[in-house]
């Protein structure tokens, strides 16, 4: 198991009070297994990221990492554990003064020294570059590498997030709705950029979004998270239109009308995951 | 349709009919405290405009500008004048570097994102240790606090009486005043970044250290050198003012003069300090312009990183070359102030035989009591004074706005050339009033105003006026230059008169911004009239002037202490007063 966790809540202290934002989460994760996290803004999604990158710490519950439990780590076994989490985050991530390759760089953070860090400001090694132009070029942005990443467009700069991922080279890929503000046609190409990352890494992946029929489409698992708890965690084949529209159906009642393609409903289970390899 | 329109009308008339009623208890209690206040100051600040309007008066102000004719520009007093401006100007580089050296570590350890709350640090292991990082970090901040609220000539007068006459106390007390301001500011800044990057370089794994050098100070490094340059004018104007307490260049020879009569003297010197001041006023502005650091981070042009590739090729040579000059001009400042030559045995146990005599603070009640009147006379000063400056800035910053002054000129000939020329004379004339009234500090002022007005609060009263005044019409001109044009465009397409465009269009968009101008400026003003009384302008100054000629130490940190809480206290109100304005 790479993930565990067990009665997991998280609140906040807001000015109208504390607020609840997950409730009692109990799910595990496999090594190498793709999940696709559904849910109405406000669900609680990003803070579950933030408690899986180890950047909040949980209220109460137990989250264990690799068969570790995260509240008993000291700081350097944080920074050892977040190192092997590579986080995808929209593209308003990036420092935007620094050139794409110096962004890219960044991913490498975690495995520095200090001395390394100030010296590879000024002149990276060798083979830190080489790395760089590797994931730059795999994302198909060698050639922007000196452009500053608030020069570049929104889809080359969730690009170059994936880049600095790639430098990272970590075991678990958290997304953070990867394709928020992407057309139709870069959703399809950061999507499959993604996904080949996970399998050519031997990785596991655990992406938010809000499209339902990409996560239906593309992952083997889908758990919803609804007002701050899990509503369904299944296979997709298992998951029907009622799902979806208690998902994400307002309070009042009054369904929201979620369209299902249903020439996907209709594919075979493991047809539909193997869709994004095809071009 | 017309229901809705209807409706929203009447909704919006019960709000206004319910909520904000013209008079209320609230209102009057309110206008009632303030002219209670604005009384209590008037008698505070001795305001007696009848002296203004004294026959001796007009007398005394016309005996003053004819000495000041001709200036004293014989070539024995410009070799003065030249050494006393490269003194001032060495003392200002000096005192900036020693500020940046201060200001830098005590702010990034003081920024709240680093080492006290949010994504950084909610993730670590609780216990002793973080608990103790965060109450370091929140001690640093309160440090940069007080050594910024301690106006610089009081830290003058207390390095003068540590470590002796002469630059070397000039340059610690800039240090240690702008110290602290530069450390506040670059908190705020290191604070202020997207916090966003941060997040993601923190999820890799990477510590505090590499987050700050890769993520918070890229997205800083514009707004901090802008903000570095500015003080360095800062520092220039303060340089010349530390030598009425002893620390030399420019200052120092201004009270000379004044005090031997020496009026044309006087003029030469101001117009060198008016222009040491425009020359670090332009440097400043020229190096921010080159390094592209008016522009906010996020926006800089390509040029940018074109440059700090080319540091090392061909078109770096330049840069290079600036960076020599620079270094060059901060080793010397540091000679010629004396830096490395006093630095002796003898100082350190000096400045610890001072220390030492300072504590423990003087608490006789009778020493307490004796100070409240020179507080309230304080408090009364920056009050009066800077309602004599707005109302000098918003007189003077009408004819200093170019799209009002100018207003309507793009229509081809509606405008003779007699009215253009006089529009435009009108224009500069006030624009160069309103230099003259800046470029003059507080200090110079006090001495001039107070040979017009004899010594005491009035005198320091009209100098915070005349500079304040000065400062606030160039901001208030900017301000009122730079709002949002469509809206004021539209106005003029109506057909509405200047005087229509000002009061519809132009001051509802600006009016948050003149508010928060005037209140920092108050705030600013306060520390200056808890130093006036040094030259003869009233106030807390005095006593702390007369403390130190007659070495009661332990009386001097009291009044420190009490300076302190002054200038905090004034803060939060002006905090409170800004945010509720540009609220409103």
């Amino acid at each position: 198991m790479i993930y565990s966790l067990e009665d997991i809540s998280k609140s906040y202290q807001s000015r109208n009070g504390p607020v609840r934002a997950l409730d009692r989460l109990t799910f595990d994760v496999q090594p190498f297994e793709r999940v696709a996290l559904l849910g109405p803004s406000g669900a609680g999604k990003t803070t579950l990221f933030r408690l899986l990158n180890a950047t909040l710490r949980p209220t109460s519950g137990t989250l264990s990492f690799d068969g570790n439990v995260v509240s008993e780590m000291s700081g350097r076994e944080l920074r050892r554990m977040r190192r092997r989490i590579g986080t995808v985050y929209q593209q308003h991530q990036l420092v935007p003064s620094l050139s794409a390759f110096d962004n890219t760089l960044c991913g490498r953070l975690g495995s520095w020294s200090l001395f390394e860090t100030v010296r590879n400001a000024a002149r990276p090694t060798k083979r830190d570059s080489e790395q760089a132009l590797a994931a730059l070029e795999a994302v198909g942005l060698a050639d922007k590498q000196h452009a500053r990443a608030d020069e570049l467009s929104g889809g080359q700069q969730q690009r170059l997030t994936i880049a600095r991922v790639l430098m990272q080279d970590p075991d678990v890929i958290l997304a953070d709705e990867p394709f928020a503000s992407l057309d139709p046609a870069l959703t399809e190409s950061i999507a499959s950029l993604l996904l080949d990352l996970v399998h050519n890494g031997k990785r596991t992946l655990v992406a938010t979004m809000h499209d339902v029929d990409l996560a239906l489409q593309y992952y083997p698992r889908v758990v919803a998270l609804r007002h701050a708890r899990i509503l369904f965690d299944k296979a997709p084949s298992d998951v029907t239109r009622e799902d979806i529209e208690t998902l994400y159906g307002d309070d009042s009642g009054s369904k929201v009308e979620v369209r299902i393609d249903p020439d996907i409903q209709e594919l075979p289970r493991e047809f539909r995951h193997k869709q994004h390899r095809a071009p | 349709m017309n229901s809705g329109i209807n409706n929203i009308g009447r909704r919006s008339n019960e709000r206004g009919w319910r909520e904000s009623p013209r008079l209320n208890l609230r209102r009057i209690a309110a206008a009632f405290a303030f002219g209670v206040a604005f009384i209590l100051c008037w008698r505070a600040a001795a305001i007696d405009p009848g002296v203004l309007f004294a026959p001796g008066t007009a007398a005394a102000l016309w005996a003053f500008l004819l000495g000041l004719f001709p200036p004293d520009l014989t070539p024995d007093f410009l070799r003065v004048v030249g050494a006393a401006v490269i003194r001032t100007a060495a003392l200002a580089i000096a005192g900036t570097t020693l500020a940046i050296a201060i200001g830098l570590p005590l702010g990034v350890l003081s920024t709240p994102t680093l080492w006290q709350r949010g994504l950084l640090v909610e993730g670590e292991p609780p216990g002793p240790a973080k608990l103790a990082v965060a109450w370091f970090s929140r001690s640093c901040h309160a440090l940069l606090g007080f050594l910024r609220a301690v106006p610089d000539l009081m830290w003058g007068l207390l390095f003068v009486v540590s470590v002796g006459l002469g630059s070397l106390a000039g340059v610690l007390a800039l240090a240690v005043s702008y110290g602290g301001l530069l450390g506040r500011v670059y908190a705020d800044v290191f604070e202020d970044v997207d916090s966003r990057p941060l997040e993601a370089l923190h999820s890799t794994g990477a510590t505090r250290t590499q987050v700050f050098l890769r993520a918070i100070w890229p997205q800083a490094k514009p707004t901090i050198v802008a903000y570095t340059l500015y003080l360095l004018e800062c520092c220039a104007r303060s340089a010349s003012v530390l030598g009425f307490i002893g620390a030399g260049g420019i200052g120092y020879e201004i009270n000379l003069s004044m005090r031997l009569f020496e009026y044309g003297q006087v003029l030469t010197l101001i117009l060198a300090l008016v222009a040491l001041v425009a020359v670090t006023d332009f440097f400043s502005r020229y190096w921010r312009r080159r390094l592209h650091a008016n522009a906010p981070p996020g926006s800089l042009a390509y040029q940018n990183i074109e440059n700090e590739r080319n540091f090392r090729t061909h078109a770096g040579r330049r840069t290079r070359a600036m960076v020599v000059v620079l270094f060059a001009a901060v080793a010397s400042s540091f000679y010629l102030t004396g830096f490395f030559t006093t630095t002796r045995a003898g100082l350190l146990s000096r400045i610890a035989r001072f220390g030492g005599e300072m504590f423990p603070p003087e608490l006789d009640p009778m020493f307490l009591r004796s100070l409240a009147v020179p507080l309230i006379q304080t408090i009364g000063i920056s009050v009066m004074g800077t309602l004599t400056g707005i109302a000098i800035g918003a007189v003077l910053s009408l004819p200093a706005t170019s799209t009002l002054v100018f207003a309507g000129d793009d229509e081809a000939g509606s405008r003779s050339l007699l009215g253009r020329g006089a529009r435009a004379f009108v224009y500069y004339s006030t624009r160069l009033a309103l230099n003259v009234l800046r470029s003059i500090p507080e200090l110079v002022w006090a001495l001039m105003c107070i040979l017009v007005v004899g010594l005491g609060q009035f005198g320091g009263t009209l100098a915070v006026g005349l500079h304040t005044g000065g400062v606030l019409g160039k901001l208030y001109a900017e301000t009122l230059e730079e709002v949002p044009s469509r809206p004021v465009e539209a106005l003029r397409a109506t057909g509405a008169r200047p005087l229509q465009i000002l009061l519809w269009g132009i001051w509802p968009q600006a009016r948050p911004t003149l508010m928060s101008y005037t209140v920092l400026r108050w705030e600013m003003n306060l520390r200056v009239s808890t130093v006036l009384g040094l030259v003869g302008g009233g106030g807390l100054g005095q006593a702390i002037y007369n403390n130190i000629q007659l070495g009661f130490y332990s009386r001097i940190t009291t009044i420190v202490a009490i300076i302190y809480v002054l200038v905090i206290s004034t803060d939060w109100l002006g905090d409170k007063l800004r945010n509720r304005r540009t609220a409103i």
